[in-house]
């Protein structure tokens, strides 16, 4: 009975067979010595994660693989997002380690699920079937709810927690539901058949794929955090520990981003107009709320949570640019190509954001508030320069890496004569500097309300140096990325 | 090659860098060392470029493409020719002198890191705009220095006046600017291009043009637009407003800024363009035109000023007006080797009258100096040298770069000529009698320095005055003493090659034919010591002579006349006072009307629409979304589910009322 | 009417109405009660489509284990459902509004012309036919890798539930020397400004403040 069996080819894999296995290697080291040595888990899960990237660039063909029953799928993009994804949490793990040790909460359990998640996103990032896309998504939320909570004295930790989790799960059923109608519809979990049999079915069905549709876009803007489905976004980054915000707006938005490719560019490609209204829809509403609602916070936390909203909210945007009307789909390459270089932007300024609230931090304070960042230029001018790059980057100032991301997307939007929303998401753009702008000004015309010297690893101190001087040289030379992107989207879409 | 070309500018940026942003981490002395220390490595590469460019290999082509969206290119792209290069050792030189020469002037300024800082960015902001190959670089180079410039006259940013003089600089800059950009917007449409070479190439079909909305000749209007930016940035009549105000800033930046440098960037902006002014007759008429008022009625008001640098600035407003001679009469390059010249002898002039300010305890009124040279003797023998390149003694650079401008128009067609060249001519008499009266007043006579009224020096920062004069300290007078060597004699050795011996080759163009001025010039000329020997006996050389001589007697033998001339000829005197009213103008006429139409729109606009709608009404809308947001995001989880699955219903409303 | 539709009505019938019980119930007891109500009569459903393992899986897991132990929990945690319920009655015309769209517009599309029996027809298997045997064998060979990663979301699953429960010792009382020098003086002390010496009122004030009283 087994005779048709064949063994799939594991080494399209290899990176995530191996994170998988060296995780459980780390869970038997932490058992064993991680009371003991608290630097080993770290530093093994930055070891686990580089073995990755290594073996990534190794397997790395270029042409499309499936495996795993066509469930797997590795080609450029997947490789390109996850390196990215290696280096974001690298770069999570450098930057948290002290804060979380200053809170006793460096436990070994903390790195081993943020490397779950990673596991998570790169089956989001790899998915080629419905399945495994909701099996990489529920990977990832779990170890994320956990992360949330990992705070247990904290209530305000474990009522965001709470909230995530039931939002999660509406989210996931939401998700499931679409995905279940795709199946109905077209009788595949395939991906690539789905993709075939929308471009085929009798009109009837057509129907139930757009309904189905609904659901997916749902799924996808509660993991992406667009409005309507942002909600958790302020409650959860404020509630979690700064290090547990930093991961999960920072990683997550590549395997976000993959999931809706793969979703709605490799299977619904035949109902791009449909999801490009809606995918508008969110955006537009996305960015006035996010930006809106920026400008009233006093909390930087929450600030950068409702940047985030309108940042994704913005990516969306070059998403929905895609197809013309009429189904002329010429500049749907270079459109997903601006989104994806748009989250390359932000998760790259993201990551420094938070980066700077874990450097002011120390034992017993943190440093959430605007008013923490006050006169921090007389404090060390060398990070207060580095946070200006991260805010200027954010703002969309010309020269950092943010600017050329709005820049490419708004040029996305004149070249598919969306103009009335390019100029709308221009206004919002400059309301939105309004926000960033004023924590330049609290950091260099303040004055400082504490004078301590800042008690940060040389490790950290170095990595948020090359983050920032990345979000600036990526600024000043755009188009290597740029081009990267493209050709990854060129090879595998 | 292209590294080095790279290099040159990124230097000075990366010392502005470090002494701006790290400044009080290194301290003054690194930061100073810094600073000089990229200024000096682009000088020396700029020699390296100049004899590469000397054997024969110009550049152009992209450095480095920023981005590319749709039909627009923006990248950063670098034109070396002759031209280039020439102002780009300029450029280095003056800037590594006035570096140097800041160590000692800014000793005592509290803003010691953020000066240094600040010219290291015009150095690399300057050497973008002459070494860019398309207008959108030099734009960016444009506004850079400008922006510079207005941090610079501000930089004592706790003096009105300064405040003041920023704000007008800014203001009269805009109105340049806004041709500028006309201009830049003009080529842009009609040429479908922002590249140099492609613009020239596509000439002859612009000449032919006319602009759709006004039916003016397309090529008329761009050289216009073109030129009332360069009349902006080099301080042409009725823009020339702003730049004797702007020397409240520090005499460095003076030097370098204000004289050498950036008011000349209109000079090389359209001598650059000289493939599109050739094709305008109109356009160099008005060039001429403007030039010639400068150049003369400049000169007057330098006749009547007190403070040193004014004087200095007038001169520069009076020589300014002698390039856009040039340029209005097709002879660019003697605009440019006027440029050159102008930029060693008036930097060597500013920085020796900032050394005597040092040296008179901040004191800038020349009425209460006299008899320094006993006292200063380096800043004395430099600024006799300087002021007698100003006036055009022969052998001087500035006889050879100001007697071919003289000439050129003498031998221009152009209608305007006749008048340019009595504006010319008569302003040798005036530059000599302002340049010796201020050189006089200063350095020789009877000692006045302890009659400063108290509160006439406002530049109390330090040290009341008082005192004997001093000389300053070598960092400031080797910049003195290196800038007078080619104040003397660059214009002896380079005269032949780029007036008469085609140095420039294809950086510049002349239309031969219609303008024939410098190539009759040519025909002309037989070495420079002919030049000079025949300078002798030329009017311009009598008119210069007794200028210094009147200045003699007026200020040293008879210093009664003066006085007396000044109450025969009241009205004059009251017009020049005031500077032709120009500011008087200004401020009633724009400035009044600006106030009574602004009063109007502030009712209406500001009022009812900015107040009433922008400020106001942003503010109640952001407070409106704060309130709505707040309201949502209740905290409650049944709240967020609900908005989910709201979403979702509007979504498939949505889907639901479109397909049936 | 078939006997298999009869069976389908009512087990359908009962697991809507049992459902709508959970939400509604007053005591948290009962609503355990009627969602296990539930289980079972999807358990029947799925029993008439043939999926006698998923049947028998869902009776065994959840109302076997899964409720057993969740009804230990209702039982000993004292929830107040009244609190819980409160706001319902304001709450409950939006939330039927919304609801009814949602079901209208869903029904219109998911209704018969798409689903029915016609659309999708039942194919009979064949005899000797094991349904158990075939998800077995399509779990470990064609399923395999989204049937590990299941195992590995179970295994973060554990992890999180010792992370979110474990309990270290809390009674040690080593000296932690960074944060000690990292307080700021804001976290222990409070000053408090008060005039050393308080100026008794003057005669006059106090006599016109008595006036005005």
């Amino acid at each position: 009975m087994l005779n048709n069996f064949v063994m799939p080819d594991f080494n399209p894999a290899m990176p995530e067979i191996l994170l998988l296995s060296m995780t459980c290697g780390i869970l038997f080291v932490d058992l064993i010595f991680g009371a003991r040595h608290r630097w080993m888990v770290p530093l093994l899960s930055v070891v686990a994660l580089l073995v990755c990237a290594f073996v990534t660039v190794n397997t790395a063909i270029g042409d499309p693989v499936l495996t795993f029953g066509n469930m797997f799928i590795d080609d450029l993009m997947s490789d390109f997002l996850k390196l990215l994804t290696y280096v974001a949490v690298v770069a999570v793990i450098i930057y948290s380690r002290g804060y979380m040790k200053a809170r006793g909460l460096d436990k070994g359990e903390f790195y081993l699920l943020m490397l779950f998640a990673t596991l998570g996103m790169m089956v989001m990032i790899s998915a080629a079937n419905l399945l495994t896309i909701y099996l990489g998504v529920e990977l990832l939320s779990l170890s994320q709810y956990a992360l949330v909570a990992i705070d247990r004295k904290s209530t305000r930790a474990t009522e965001a927690a709470m909230k995530y989790f039931v939002l999660g799960a509406l989210a996931s059923g939401l998700l499931l539901y679409g995905m279940s109608m795709l199946y109905g519809a077209t009788g595949s979990l395939q991906l690539g058949e789905i993709a075939q049999a929308a471009s085929q079915q009798s009109t009837g069905n057509h129907t139930v794929l757009l309904f189905g549709l609904v659901f997916l876009v749902a799924g996808i803007g509660f993991k992406l955090g667009v409005v309507p489905f942002h909600m958790w976004i302020p409650d959860v980054y404020e509630g979690a520990p700064t290090a547990v915000t930093l991961f999960i707006a920072s990683a997550p938005k590549f395997a976000a981003f993959a999931m809706t490719i793969r979703l709605l560019v490799t299977g619904m490609f035949e109902y791009a107009e449909h999801w490009q209204t809606m995918l508008l829809i969110l955006a537009v509403s996305s960015i006035a709320l996010g930006n809106l609602a920026a400008i009233a916070q006093t909390n930087f936390k929450r600030m950068l949570a409702y940047s985030a909203i309108s940042h994704m909210g913005f990516m969306l945007l070059a998403l929905a640019s895609g197809v013309l009307a009429g189904g002329d789909h010429s500049p749907a390459m270079a459109a997903y190509t601006s989104a994806m270089y748009y989250v390359v932007a932000y998760v790259l300024s993201s990551l420094g954001s938070f980066g700077m609230i874990l450097l002011l931090s120390r034992a017993g304070f943190e440093a959430e508030n605007l008013t923490d960042f006050k006169g921090l230029n007389k404090r060390s001018p060398w990070f207060a320069l580095m946070a200006l790059i991260f805010m200027f980057s954010m703002a969309g100032i010309p020269f950092f890496v943010g600017f050329f991301a709005k820049f490419a997307v708004l040029s996305m939007l004149v070249a598919t004569e969306h103009t009335a929303t390019a100029v709308f998401a221009v206004i919002f753009s400059l309301i939105g500097a309004f926000y960033y702008l004023r924590v330049v000004k609290v950091m260099y015309f303040d004055a400082p309300q504490d004078n301590l010297p800042l008690r940060v690893g040389f490790d950290m101190r170095l990595v948020l140096s090359v983050n920032g001087l990345a979000v600036a040289l990526l600024g000043l030379f755009p188009q290597q990325v740029m081009s990267l992107c493209q050709f990854a989207l060129l090879r595998s879409l | 090659m292209k590294t080095t070309y790279l290099l040159i500018p990124l230097a000075p940026l990366a010392g502005a860098i470090l002494a701006g942003f790290f400044g009080k981490l290194i301290g003054r002395t690194a930061s100073h060392c810094v600073t000089i220390l990229g200024v000096a490595t682009a000088f020396f590469l700029s020699c390296l470029v100049y004899q590469d460019v000397e054997a024969g290999h110009h550049f152009n082509g992209p450095i480095y493409t920023w981005l590319q969206s749709g039909g627009l290119t923006l990248q950063v792209g670098f034109l070396i020719d002759k031209l280039t290069v020439m102002m780009m050792l300029v450029v280095t030189f003056v800037s590594l002198m006035v570096h140097i020469y800041t160590i000692g002037y800014m000793h005592d300024d509290p803003g010691y890191q953020r000066f240094f800082s600040y010219i290291s960015l015009f150095t690399f902001s300057m050497l973008m705009l002459v070494m860019s190959n398309n207008f959108v670089q030099l734009f960016f180079g444009w506004e850079a220095v400008g922006l510079v410039s207005y941090l610079l006259i501000g930089f004592w940013y706790t003096r009105p006046t300064a405040i003041y003089a920023n704000l007008k600089a800014f203001l009269v800059n805009r109105v340049g600017d806004f041709g500028f950009l006309l201009g830049i917007g003009l080529i842009a449409a009609y040429a479908g291009s922002l590249d140099y070479t492609e613009v020239f190439a596509k000439r002859e079909e612009l000449a032919l043009m006319t602009e759709a909305a006004t039916g003016w000749p397309l090529i008329t209007a761009i050289c216009i637009c073109l030129f009332i930016g360069a009349m902006g940035k080099s301080a042409q009549v009725p823009l020339h407003v702003w730049l004797p105000d702007s020397m409240e800033g520090p005499t460095p930046i003076s030097a370098l800024i204000h004289a050498a440098t950036m008011v000349t960037a209109g000079i090389f902006m359209v001598t650059r363009m000289s493939p599109l002014f050739e094709l305008s007759d109109t356009a160099l008429n008005f060039v001429l035109v403007i030039g010639s008022i400068t150049a003369l009625f400049m000169g007057f008001l330098g006749i009547i000023q007190n403070d040193i640098k004014r004087v200095v600035a007038y001169s520069t407003l009076s020589q300014l007006g002698y390039m856009t001679v040039a340029l209005g009469v097709s002879a660019y390059p003697v605009a440019v080797f006027h440029l050159m010249t102008h930029a060693f002898f008036k930097a060597l002039l500013f920085l020796g009258a900032g050394s005597v300010i040092m040296g008179c305890h901040h004191n800038q009124d020349i009425r209460y100096m006299g008899a320094i040279r006993k006292y200063m003797p380096f800043t004395w023998i430099t600024s006799l040298l300087g002021s007698l390149a100003l006036i055009g003694t022969p052998f001087f650079s500035g006889f050879y770069s100001k007697d071919s401008i003289i000439e050129a128009v003498a031998l221009s067609h152009l209608p305007a000529a006749s008048f340019a060249y009595f504006s010319v001519v008569a302003g040798v008499f005036v530059t000599a009698f302002y340049s010796f009266r201020m050189y006089f007043l200063v350095f020789h006579g009877k000692e006045r320095y302890d009659q400063v009224p108290h509160d006439e020096h406002h530049h109390d920062d330090h040290g009341h005055g008082g005192g004997k004069p001093h000389e300053s300290p070598w960092v400031v007078t080797l910049p003195l003493v290196l800038l007078a060597i080619p104040s003397v004699l660059i214009g002896y050795f380079t005269i032949a090659p780029m007036l008469h011996g085609d140095w420039f080759g294809s950086a510049i163009f002349i239309n031969a034919e219609r303008h024939p001025a410098l190539e009759e010039m040519t025909g002309e000329f037989h070495g420079p010591i002919s030049m000079a020997l025949h300078g002798f006996a030329s009017l311009p050389f009598v008119l210069a002579a007794s200028g210094v001589v009147l200045a003699w007697f007026f200020y040293l033998k008879r210093p009664d006349i003066p006085t007396a001339i000044k109450q025969r000829v009241m009205p004059i005197y009251t017009l020049l006072e005031n500077k032709y009213y120009f500011d008087k103008f200004n401020e009633v006429v724009f400035a009044g009307g600006a106030r009574l139409l602004g009063r109007g729109l502030w009712k209406v606009g500001d009022q009812g629409v900015i107040d009433g709608l922008l400020v106001n009404g942003s503010a109640r809308t952001v407070g409106f979304v704060a309130g709505l947001v707040r309201w949502i995001q209740t905290g409650h989880i049944y709240t967020y589910a609900f908005l989910m699955i709201l979403g979702v219903l509007v979504l498939m409303s949505r889907l639901f009322l479109s397909a049936w | 009417m078939e006997f298999k539709t009869v069976l389908f009505y009512l087990f359908a019938a009962v697991l809507v109405a049992s459902a709508l019980r959970v939400v509604t119930a007053r005591n948290p007891v009962h609503a355990v009660l009627f969602l296990v109500l539930a289980f079972f009569n999807a358990s029947g459903i799925w029993m008439l489509l043939d999926a006698e393992f998923l049947a028998i899986a869902l009776v065994m897991v959840y109302v076997g284990a899964v409720m057993v132990l969740f009804m230990f929990v209702v039982m000993m945690l004292d929830i107040n459902i009244e609190s819980v319920r409160r706001g319902f009655w304001n709450y409950l015309p939006l939330g039927l509004l919304v609801g009814t769209i949602l079901v209208v517009e869903m029904a219109a599309v998911l209704g018969q012309r798409y689903f029915s029996l016609d659309a999708l027809p039942n194919t009979a298997a064949e005899a000797g036919y094991s349904n158990t045997k075939e998800l077995g064998r399509l779990l470990y060979t064609d399923y395999a890798y989204p049937f590990e990663l299941a195992s590995v979301i179970l295994l973060v699953a554990i992890i999180a539930a010792v992370v979110l429960t474990h309990r270290e010792r809390k009674d040690t009382k080593a000296q932690k020397i960074g944060e000690q020098l990292a307080t700021r003086r804001d976290d222990r002390l409070r000053i408090v400004s008060m005039a050393s010496v308080k100026e008794a009122p003057s005669v006059e004030k106090a006599v016109t403040e008595e006036g005005n009283k």
